[in-house]
C-alpha cells in the first residue's frame, strides 16, 4: 500500500470560505481538484502542503457552456466532460480530441481541466491545444480577480504564476473563427497512460478564398520546460499558401524552435525529428478541418 | 482528526470516521472488509483498484475516502446478484479472461460500465474503453473477447 | 484416444472465486492483534554501514519492535547454495539502492513508515558500478569480497570444435546484441503474513512461487527446525519468476512475528517491487553463427556479459541457460560458450519468463535471418533444413524426448501465408519468423539433492463419493489447479466437479514450485500416479466384494463399470439408502455409482488415500554445469508476425500473429492458449524497446 502523507483537508461550499482559508493558510494550502496529480505527487513525496482545500463542492465551477463569443469551461469540468461534450466536440474538436488522450479512461474521470493546467507538467494535453485556441484562464481570491493567457502563467515544470492564495475558476476560450481547424497530436510509446515523448497542437486560421493562412498557432509539447510556440514556424505559415510544401517548411522551422532533452522516454535528436514529423502532419489535419469546417 | 464520512457502497449506506489522508481504497478494504478491489500501483497506472463513483469508472487508489462521502460506489462485490454472475463475470469465467485474476475486479467493473453505456462496442471501443487496467497474464485478447460475449449475450 | 475430461475448454476452478472478487490475495488476509511491518531500504547504491540508530525510532508510540542484523544473525541464503550471498538484512554493506537494512513492526503502516524515518544510519560511501564493463575494470573495488572483478559465476563450455568448424563454413555471420533489464511486472506486489504461535510453529502465508524454497530458506535462516515451518501460499496475482525464490521481507515477518508473539503482515510498494526485482538480465551477447552455403549449421560461438546487479538470485542458472539453450532446436555439432555474470550496485537480477535463453534466442533467430539472405534462402526453409526432430540429442547431451520443431514450423509458414507475402508485401510492412525452444521444468532441483520434484496425495471422501487433491503445487494464474483437477478426474473417471484440489501449501508435500515450466509435466505425473494409486485402491476393494478380478472393472462418468456381466449390487446399494435416511437423491438406475461403491471402500478400509511423486531420470552429460538445461521434455514453439513500420516516427504495429507451440498434450485448450498470448506481448515489448540499444551499437 502507498501511503500518503498527513494532512488536514477542507471542503469549503462557496467560494469566499476557499478564499479565506487560502489567505490564512497561505503556501501551506494547496488546492485539489480530481486529485490525479496532487494525490500522486503526495505519494511520491515531490510536495508537502500541510492541507489540501477541496472545491468540488463549491457549485458552479464545472458548466461548459456558450457566453457570446466564448466558450468558458469551469476549472472543475472533467477532462472525461470535455471529452463528451458536445459543444466542445463541435467548437474545438482538438481540444475534445486533446482531452480523450489524457491519461486514461479512468484518470480522465477525475483529472479536470484546471488541474491539467495547474500542475502545469511539461507534457500536459491539455495546455497545447488551449493555448493554440487562445484561451485565458480566470485566477481569483480574496484580493480580486485577474485573467491570463496560458502563455503568460506558465513558467517551467510544475511551476505557474499562480498565488497561493489563488483559485483558477474558469477557461475562456473566444470561439472559433470562421475558416479554421485544428489538431492535436501525441507521440508516445503507448496508446494509453502514456506521457507524450512529444505533442504538437496545430490551428491554422485560414481566409475566405481558402488560399492564405491569416493566424497559424503551432505549439510544442514536452520539448522544453512549459509548452510552447514554434515562433519560427507560426512566422513561416501566416501570410502563406497552405501547400505541403508550406507545412514541411514550417515543420523544419518548428524543429529549430525547441532545444529538446534526452530522457526516459526519448532522444532529444529523436525528439527533434518527431517535432518535424508531428508539426508537418497537424499542420495538413488542421488545414483539411479548416476547411472542412466552418 | 478523523471526519465522518457517508458512502453507499453496493447499495448499502456506510458511515466511517476516517482521517483525510486515507484513499478510497484503504477504506473499502480496511474498514468495510470489502477485499475485492485491489492496490496494484497506488498511483493510478494500472487500475487494479477501480471501482465505479457515481457512475464513472476511477481510480479508487487516488480518491480520497473524504472526497467519495455521499457518493455511490459499486465494487467487485456488488456485481453478481446473489450467486448469479454478471454476464460479464459469466463471459470471462467461461472464455479464459481470467488467469491469476488479480486485473479482473477492475477489468469487469469497467467492462460493465462500458456495456451499460454502449451496448454495442466495437473491439476498438473495449479496448479504448479498457485501456486504463492492466494485465500481465492474459495479454488482452481473451478479455476483449469476453466483453463482446458479454454484449451478445446481454443483447439476448 | 478419447478423454472425458482432458483436452476440453472447462472453465478454472478458480475462475468463479476471481471474478467475484472472493478470492483472497496475500495482502487481504489479516489476523487478529496483527502487526504491520515496514522495510528501511538502502538510499546508496554502495556503502559500509558505520553505524545503526534505532534509538529514537524505538520510542515512537505504537512500535512494537525494531531489527537489523543484529538481531536477525548473518546466515546466508540465496536461491542456490553454491551462491549464497544474500543475508536478512546488509551486515557490513549496501550493495543496491533498496537493499534492506532495518525494519519495523507497528501497530499501523503509517507508525512503522514514521519509525523507518526515524532511523539514523551512517554510511560511508563506496565507488559503485552501475554498468557490467565498468564493475569488471581492474581496480574496481569488490562488490562481494569472495568475488574479485565483480564477476559474480563464469561459465565457459564448448562441444565439439568450433574452430575447425568455422574454418570450414562458407558463411559466418556475427552481432552483438543486448537487451533492456526488464521488470516482472505481476499486477500483484509481494506480500505476505507472518504468525509464530505460542507452541513454536512459525505459519507464513505468501506471495509466491515456490512454498517448499520458502519453507526451506526461512527454517534455514531463522534456525528453526523446517518440520515447524508451514508455507502457505493464497491466490497469487502473477509471479513470471521473481516471486520463485525467498525474498527478505518474508524472513524479515517471520522473525518480527517470533520477537513480538504476534502475526506481522508485510507488502511491498510497487516500488519496492522494482527495488527488488530479481527479474530479467540485462545480456550483452557477442554471438558467431556458422553455416554452409547449404544452409547446415556448422558452429555458435556465443560470449555473454549478463549484469547480475548486486545479488546472485537465480542468476547461477541464467549464465548457462543463456548459452546452452541455444543448442536446440536446430542441429548444432558445435557450440563455445562463454558466459560471464557480473555484480553491479543495481537491483538483482534473476529468472523471468524463459530465464536466460529468450535474448540468445533473438540474437540467434537474427543471425539466422542474416544467413538465410545471403544464401538466398527462404528463412523457414534454412530452419527446416537443421531443425532437430524427436530422440535426437544435442551436442551438449540434452534429449529431444518429443519435439514438434518442424511441425511448428510448417505450421506457421502455411497458417500464415508466407510464401506469398514474403518479399511481397508494400513499402512499409514486412514479415518475419522466429523459432523458440525451452524446458518443461528444469531437470534438477535447484539445490542438490534426490529429492522429489512434486508429490502429492488424492484422498477419497468418506461419503459423497469425492475425492480431494493435496498438493503443494503453486497455481499463480497459469492454471495448475485447474489441470491438476482434470487429471484426477480423467484419471479415476470421476466429473470435475467431484475433484476439490488444494495447493500451495508445505503441508500438502514437496513441490519445487511454479518456475521452469514444470507444474504440469512434474507435478502432473505427480497426481496422475496418486490417483492411479488410489484407483488401485478402490478397484482392489470393490474385486473382494464381487469376487471380479479388479482388471475387470473400471470407473468412467463416476459409475463403475464392468468388462463382462456386472455383478448383482443391490446390497451395496440398500445398506446406502438406509445409511442416507432422510435424503432425497438416493442412487437409482442400473449402473453402480461411484458414490455408492467409495462408500464401501470406506466401511472396508477406513481410510483411502493414494500417494504419486515424481522426479526425472538422471538426465544431461557429465561436464560442469551439464545439469543445467536438462529437462525430461522440451517445448518449442514458431511465430511469424506481420508488421507495419512507420518510417516517420519509427514505430511498429504487429498487424498480424502466427503462432504454432509444441506444448504436448493440451490438458485445458483454453488455458494452452491464454498461455500462448501472452508471451507474445511481452516478447513484442522487448524486442521493441530493444530497438534503441541495437541502434546505437550499429545495427546488425
Amino acid at each position: 500500500m502507498l501511503l500518503l502523507p498527513e494532512f488536514e483537508y477542507y471542503e469549503p461550499t462557496d467560494m469566499d470560505t476557499a478564499y479565506s482559508l487560502l489567505d490564512q493558510l497561505k503556501s501551506d494550502g494547496k488546492i485539489i481538484a480530481g486529485g490525479t496529480d496532487v494525490l500522486v505527487n503526495l505519494k511520491e513525496g515531490k510536495i508537502h502542503p500541510g492541507c489540501l482545500i477541496s472545491i468540488a463542492r463549491i457549485s458552479g465551477l464545472s458548466a461548459i457552456e456558450k457566453k457570446g463569443t466564448e466558450v468558458v469551461i469551469g476549472s472543475q469540468t472533467l477532462a472525461a466532460a470535455i471529452a463528451e461534450s458536445e459543444l466542445i466536440r463541435v467548437e474545438f474538436p482538438i481540444l475534445s480530441h486533446a482531452a480523450s488522450k489524457l491519461g486514461s479512461p479512468l484518470i480522465r474521470n477525475r483529472a479536470t481541466i484546471g488541474g491539467n493546467i495547474v500542475t502545469a507538467r511539461p507534457a500536459a494535453d491539455l495546455i497545447p491545444p488551449l493555448m493554440a485556441l487562445g484561451a485565458t484562464i480566470e485566477l481569483r481570491s480574496k484580493g480580486g480577480t485577474r485573467t491570463l493567457h496560458l502563455e503568460e502563467f506558465l513558467v517551467g515544470p510544475g511551476q505557474t504564476t499562480i498565488n497561493p492564495n489563488e483559485i483558477l475558476t474558469k477557461i475562456v476560450i473566444p470561439e472559433a473563427k470562421p475558416f479554421s481547424g485544428g489538431d492535436y497530436m501525441k507521440l508516445g510509446h503507448r496508446k494509453s497512460l502514456e506521457i507524450a515523448i512529444i505533442a504538437v497542437a496545430s490551428v491554422l486560421t485560414l481566409d475566405e478564398t481558402g488560399k492564405t493562412i491569416k493566424d497559424a498557432k503551432v505549439i510544442l509539447s514536452a520539448v522544453a520546460p512549459k509548452a510552447i510556440h514554434a515562433v519560427s514556424a507560426e512566422n513561416e505559415l501566416i501570410g502563406a499558401e497552405p501547400t505541403p510544401e508550406l507545412f514541411e517548411a514550417a515543420a523544419v522551422r518548428a524543429m529549430s524552435d525547441c532545444s529538446p532533452i534526452s530522457d526516459i522516454r526519448g532522444g532529444s535528436e529523436y525528439r527533434k525529428e518527431m517535432v518535424k514529423v508531428l508539426t508537418g502532419k497537424t499542420l495538413l489535419n488542421a488545414l483539411d478541418a479548416a476547411r472542412g469546417g466552418k | 482528526m478523523k471526519k465522518l464520512i457517508s458512502l453507499n457502497v453496493n447499495g448499502t449506506d456506510y458511515e466511517v470516521a476516517v482521517l483525510p489522508n486515507r484513499t478510497l481504497t484503504q477504506v473499502l478494504r480496511e474498514e468495510l472488509d470489502l477485499m475485492g478491489t485491489k492496490e496494484g500501483c497506488g498511483i493510478g497506472d494500472c487500475g487494479a483498484c477501480t471501482v465505479i463513483m457515481d457512475g464513472r469508472p476511477v481510480n479508487s487508489c487516488l480518491v480520497l475516502a473524504v472526497q467519495a462521502s455521499g457518493s455511490k460506489i459499486e465494487t467487485i462485490e456488488g456485481v453478481a446478484q446473489g450467486n448469479k454472475l454478471h454476464p460479464v463475470q459469466e463471459a470471462f469465467v467461461n472464455l479464459g479472461a481470467i488467469q491469476c485474476g488479480f486485473c479482473t475486479p477492475g477489468m469487469i467493473l469497467t467492462a460493465k460500465h462500458l456495456l451499460e453505456s454502449n451496448p454495442h462496442p466495437t473491439e476498438r471501443d473495449i479496448r479504448e474503453a479498457m485501456s486504463g487496467n492492466l494485465c500481465r497474464c492474459t495479454g488482452y485478447q481473451k478479455i476483449v473477447e469476453a466483453v463482446q460475449e458479454a454484449a451478445a449475450q446481454i443483447k439476448s | 484416444m478419447k478423454y472425458d475430461v482432458l483436452n476440453t475448454r472447462l472453465p478454472r476452478v478458480d475462475a468463479r472465486a476471481k471474478a467475484t472478487g472472493d478470492a483472497r490475495y496475500a495482502d487481504d488476509l489479516s489476523m487478529s492483534n496483527m502487526l504491520y511491518g515496514a522495510v528501511l531500504h538502502s538510499p546508496l547504491a554502495h556503502a559500509k554501514i558505520l553505524n545503526i540508530d534505532t534509538s529514537e525510532a524505538k520510542k515512537l508510540p505504537g512500535v512494537k519492535d525494531i531489527i537489523t542484523a543484529k538481531e536477525a544473525g548473518s546466515i546466508k541464503f540465496g536461491v542456490s547454495p553454491a551462491r549464497y550471498d544474500e543475508t536478512m538484512f546488509c551486515v557490513d554493506k549496501v550493495r543496491y539502492v533498496g537493499d534492506e537494512v532495518a525494519a519495523v513492526a507497528a501497530v499501523d503502516y503509517e507508525t512503522a513508515q514514521k519509525a523507518l524515518s526515524m532511523i539514523k544510519v551512517d554510511y560511508e560511501e563506496l565507488p559503485h558500478y552501475l554498468s557490467v564493463f565498468d564493475a569488471m575494470e581492474e581496480g574496481a573495488v569488490t562488490i562481494h569480497d569472495d568475488h574479485p572483478n565483480n564477476i559474480s559465476a563464469e561459465v565457459h563450455n564448448e562441444f565439439g570444435d568450433v574452430e575447425k568448424a568455422f574454418a570450414e563454413c562458407d558463411i559466418i555471420k556475427v552481432g552483438t546484441f543486448s537487451n533492456k533489464k526488464q521488470d516482472g511486472a505481476f499486477l500483484e506486489p509481494q506480500a505476505c503474513l507472518a504468525h509464530y504461535d505460542l507452541n513454536g510453529n512459525l505459519t507464513l502465508y505468501s506471495s509466491t512461487q515456490s512454498v517448499h524454497y520458502v519453507q526451506r530458506t526461512v527454517a534455514m535462516v531463522l534456525n528453526i527446525p523446517v518440520g515447524k515451518v508451514r508455507v502457505v501460499k493464497p491466490y497469487v496475482g502473477g509471479g513470471f519468476g521473481p516471486k520463485a525464490a525467498a525474498n527478505s521481507m518474508e524472513l524479515i515477518a517471520c522473525l518480527l512475528s517470533m520477537r513480538t508473539g504476534r502475526p506481522v503482515k508485510m507488502c511491498f510498494s510497487r516500488e519496492e517491487v522494482f527495488m527488488h526485482s530479481r527479474a530479467r538480465h540485462q545480456f550483452f551477447h557477442e554471438l558467431k553463427v556458422g553455416a554452409k552455403k547449404d544452409g547446415t549449421l556448422m558452429a555458435v560461438q556465443n560470449k555473454c556479459y549478463l549484469d547480475g546487479g548486486a545479488y546472485s538470485s537465480f542468476g547461477i542458472a541464467t549464465v548457462y541457460y543463456a548459452g546452452s539453450l541455444l543448442a536446440a532446436p536446430y542441429k548444432l555439432p558445435n557450440m563455445k560458450y562463454d558466459g560471464y555474470r557480473i555484480y553491479t550496485n543495481k537491483p538483482a537480477a534473476g529468472a523471468q519468463r524463459g530465464h536466460g535463453s529468450v535474448v540468445a534466442r533473438a540474437c540467434m533467430e537474427q543471425l539466422m535471418d542474416q544467413i538465410a539472405e545471403e544464401i538466398g534462402m527462404d528463412p523457414i526453409e534454412l530452419r527446416l533444413k537443421n531443425i532437430m526432430e524427436k530422440d535426437d540429442v544435442t551436442c551438449n547431451y540434452f534429449n529431444m524426448s518429443s519435439l514438434g520443431a518442424r511441425e511448428c514450423l510448417e505450421a506457421v509458414r502455411d497458417g500464415s501465408d508466407w510464401e506469398t507475402k514474403r518479399g511481397n508485401l508494400p513499402r512499409g510492412k514486412g514479415i518475419g519468423m522466429a523459432a523458440a525452444f525451452y524446458v518443461s521444468g528444469a531437470g534438477y532441483s535447484i539445490y542438490r539433492s534426490e529429492t522429489y520434484h512434486a508429490t502429492a496425495m488424492v484422498k477419497l471422501s468418506e461419503d459423497g463419493g469425492t475425492v480431494d487433491l493435496y498438493t503443494a503445487s503453486a497455481e499463480i494464474g497459469q492454471g495448475s489447479d485447474t489441470t491438476f483437477t482434470m487429471i484426477v478426474a480423467e484419471t479415476l473417471g470421476l466429473r470435475y466437479e467431484d475433484v476439490h484440489v488444494h495447493s500451495g501449501d508445505t503441508d500438502f508435500g514437496i513441490d519445487l514450485g511454479a518456475y521452469s515450466s514444470r507444474q504440469t509435466l512434474m507435478t502432473g505425473h505427480a497426481v496422475k500416479r496418486a490417483a492411479e494409486d488410489l484407483k488401485r485402491q478402490i478397484l482392489d476393494v470393490l474385486a473382494a466384494e464381487f469376487k471380479i478380478p479388479s482388471g475387470d472393472m473400471d470407473i468412467k462418468e463416476s459409475c463403475i463399470v464392468f468388462k463382462n456381466e456386472p455383478p448383482d449390487f443391490s446390497d451395496i446399494r440398500i445398506k446406502y439408502i438406509k445409511e442416507h435416511r432422510g435424503w432425497l437423491d438416493h442412487p437409482e438406475g442400473d449402473r453402480l455409482t461411484f458414490r455408492e461403491a467409495a462408500r464401501i471402500v470406506y466401511l472396508k478400509k477406513g481410510v483411502i488415500v493414494g500417494g504419486g511423486a515424481y522426479k526425472p531420470d538422471e538426465l544431461g552429460g557429465q561436464f560442469k554445469g551439464a545439469s543445467v538445461g536438462t529437462s525430461p521434455a522440451y517445448s518449442c514453439s514458431a511465430v511469424v508476425a506481420e508488421v507495419t513500420v512507420d518510417e516517420e516516427t519509427g514505430q511498429v504495429t504487429v498487424d498480424k500473429l502466427t503462432d504454432a507451440h509444441d506444448c504436448g498434450f493440451a490438458i485445458n485448450r483454453t488455458n494452452v492458449e491464454g498461455q500462448m498470448r501472452d508471451p507474445f506481448i511481452w516478447d513484442w515489448v522487448k524486442h521493441c524497446s530493444r530497438r534503441s540499444n541495437l541502434t546505437r551499437r550499429g545495427n546488425c
